[in-house]
């Protein structure tokens, strides 16, 4: 059972100006006893999830709408346990596996196959499962002997083409999709949708954070409406 | 909320095999305001056993740098060598320095300083150099911190051609002490590593830190003796009796020169290393939660 469970969740962003960041900052407002330098050392803070609640059962399809800033990004970073709650608490039950940035931890001056390790490795996986993954992805991605040349020497849509093919061959039981994945010709875009489908029906919960309303229908996602860090429509008429 | 167990511990937090879990091993992990500092210990044990993943980045750049040069890594041993070979020169040609005792003196301090500087030189950009991981990857943050450690020891086992050479030219004895290097080394490098996880966390915050690291090790260099010896000093000077890195150094150099190392050097490594755990401690559980925002 996958299971994600969001209560009153917050989570706020220090911005630190070049300034405020400085140890000088730090040592100058001791030195005039904190008054003249007040308010400049405590940095900005931007509340990015403001209060979420929600549950998330498995077997839900999840889209995450809303203008930028909205939160949609802040929430999969929170749920892949990148960014700590500043108050609140999340819950998670099975394994997360994101596609948030597919082309995190390649090296353009390396290798095609290199780059599988370095991604592979990155993904949690072992030598040995990386070694079992060369030749379906060689064959998925047909980019056959370029795999022996530096990725550097590789066309965008081949070099995306790569990252997609490493970054998807993870099972987690919970997806966290953010959007601009997939990419390539219209040839290789029809089979990374059929591969993004195919994943679905694998995950028990997915949650895909997107522009793209057609992409969230035709994967059958719920709209989670997000406006200013909070939840404002829930998909089920209900404000959360 | 008040709850501050961290329910079943897993890779920050779960990060998917390429097998499929079943329902079985589904863990639970529960993250809130509350247990994010504790947190941070077992983001330093999680990291720590990601070691397939930091070992091979580690390798990986240290390789990626010299692609294609003739000699590959080699050149960092060649480069020192050369520096080796210079100061050496002109020490026992300009101050009379026995060849035989000071060359391998010299080669030995300096394969260990620069081990232990670029730690903590190093350090300073460990998290902020991979704040694109950090941000869009979930895996323990210290995972991070560990490569850089592991891409140091590489290019120190290349340093240390030097010494075998230095060795076989200079010295060639053996003897029971040279045995007192491997606790010595064990304690050398948990001082560097430890110290350099507080320098690292408070660089990621401070950005003025590595900058002032930087022109506090050049001093040090020249106020230690690595490049001269207590021995020209019969009467030591203050600064070298209460120098920490002096005793540091001496843990694993005098051992390599075929001697025992004094007492005092052992108590005061061990007395570092009793100070800088807590506090290396202490500051990775506050700053864990922060360091995706602050890298």
């Amino acid at each position: 059972m996958a299971h994600l469970s969001l209560q009153n969740l917050t989570v706020d962003f220090p911005i630190y100006g070049a300034n405020s960041r400085s140890l000088k900052r730090r040592l100058v407002s001791h030195a005039t006893g904190g008054r003249i330098a007040e308010g400049t050392d405590d940095a900005v803070v931007v509340r990015a999830l403001d209060d979420v609640s929600i549950e998330i059962k498995d077997g839900d399809r999840i889209g995450l709408v809303g203008h930028n800033g909205a939160g949609k990004s802040t929430f999969l970073r929170t749920v892949a346990g990148i960014y700590k709650p500043t108050a609140g608490s999340i819950t998670i039950t099975g394994e997360v596996g994101t596609l948030i940035d597919p082309a995190a931890g390649m090296d353009p001056e390396a290798t095609g196959i290199e780059n599988i390790y370095l991604r592979g490795y990155v993904l949690g996986m072992d030598k040995g499962q990386i070694a079992d993954l060369i030749d379906e992805i060689a064959d998925f991605t047909e980019l056959g002997d370029f795999l022996d040349l530096p990725v550097k020497t590789y066309s965008a849509g081949m070099f995306s083409r790569l990252g997609f093919a490493v970054s998807t061959a993870i099972k987690p039981d919970i997806l966290l999709i953010d959007e601009g994945i997939g990419a390539g010709d219209a040839a290789f875009q029809e089979r990374a949708a059929e591969r993004i489908e195919e994943l679905k029906r694998n995950v028990r919960i997915l949650v895909v954070a997107s522009h793209d309303n057609s992409l969230l229908e035709s994967l059958g996602c719920r709209p989670i409406l997000f406006s200013a860090g909070k939840i404002v429509d829930d998909g089920r008429g209900g404000v959360g | 909320m008040s709850k501050t167990t961290v329910e079943g511990q897993s890779d920050g937090p779960n990060v998917a095999n390429s097998s499929r879990a079943s329902d079985s091993n589904d863990r639970t992990i529960r993250i809130s305001a509350d247990n994010v500092r504790q947190m941070g210990d077992a983001d330093l044990w999680l990291g720590l056993k990601r070691h397939n993943l930091w070992w091979s980045s580690a390798v990986h750049e240290t390789k990626q740098r010299f692609r294609r040069s003739m000699i590959g890594p080699f050149w960092l041993t060649l480069s020192m060598g050369i520096f080796i070979g210079a100061l050496g020169f002109v020490m026992t040609r300009l101050f009379g320095q026995d060849p035989a005792w000071f060359v391998p003196y010299l080669a030995t301090g300096i394969i260990f300083w620069t081990l232990l500087t670029s730690i903590i030189n190093e350090a300073g950009t460990a998290f902020v150099s991979a704040e694109g991981y950090i941000r869009n990857v979930p895996m323990p943050i210290s995972v991070h911190y560990y490569r850089m450690i592991a891409r140091n020891l590489i290019i120190w086992l290349h340093n240390m051609v030097i010494y075998v050479l230095v060795y076989l030219i200079f010295s060639h004895d053996v003897n029971w002490a040279y045995l007192a290097f491997i606790p010595g080394f064990i304690l050398f490098l948990a001082i560097a590593v430890v110290g350099g996880l507080c320098v690292a966390v408070l660089s990621t915050r401070y950005r003025d830190i590595p900058q002032v690291i930087a022109s506090v090790l050049q001093v040090i260099f020249f106020i230690t003796p690595i490049f001269w010896s207590v021995q020209t000093f019969p009467d030591r000077p203050a600064f070298i009796f209460w120098n920490p890195v002096y005793h540091l150094l001496e843990i694993v150099r005098a051992p390599l020169l075929g001697a025992w190392p004094e007492p005092l050097s052992w108590l005061v490594s061990l007395g570092l290393l009793a100070v800088s755990i807590p506090l290396a401690l202490y500051l990775y559980r506050r700053a864990y939660p922060r360091i995706p925002y602050w890298a």
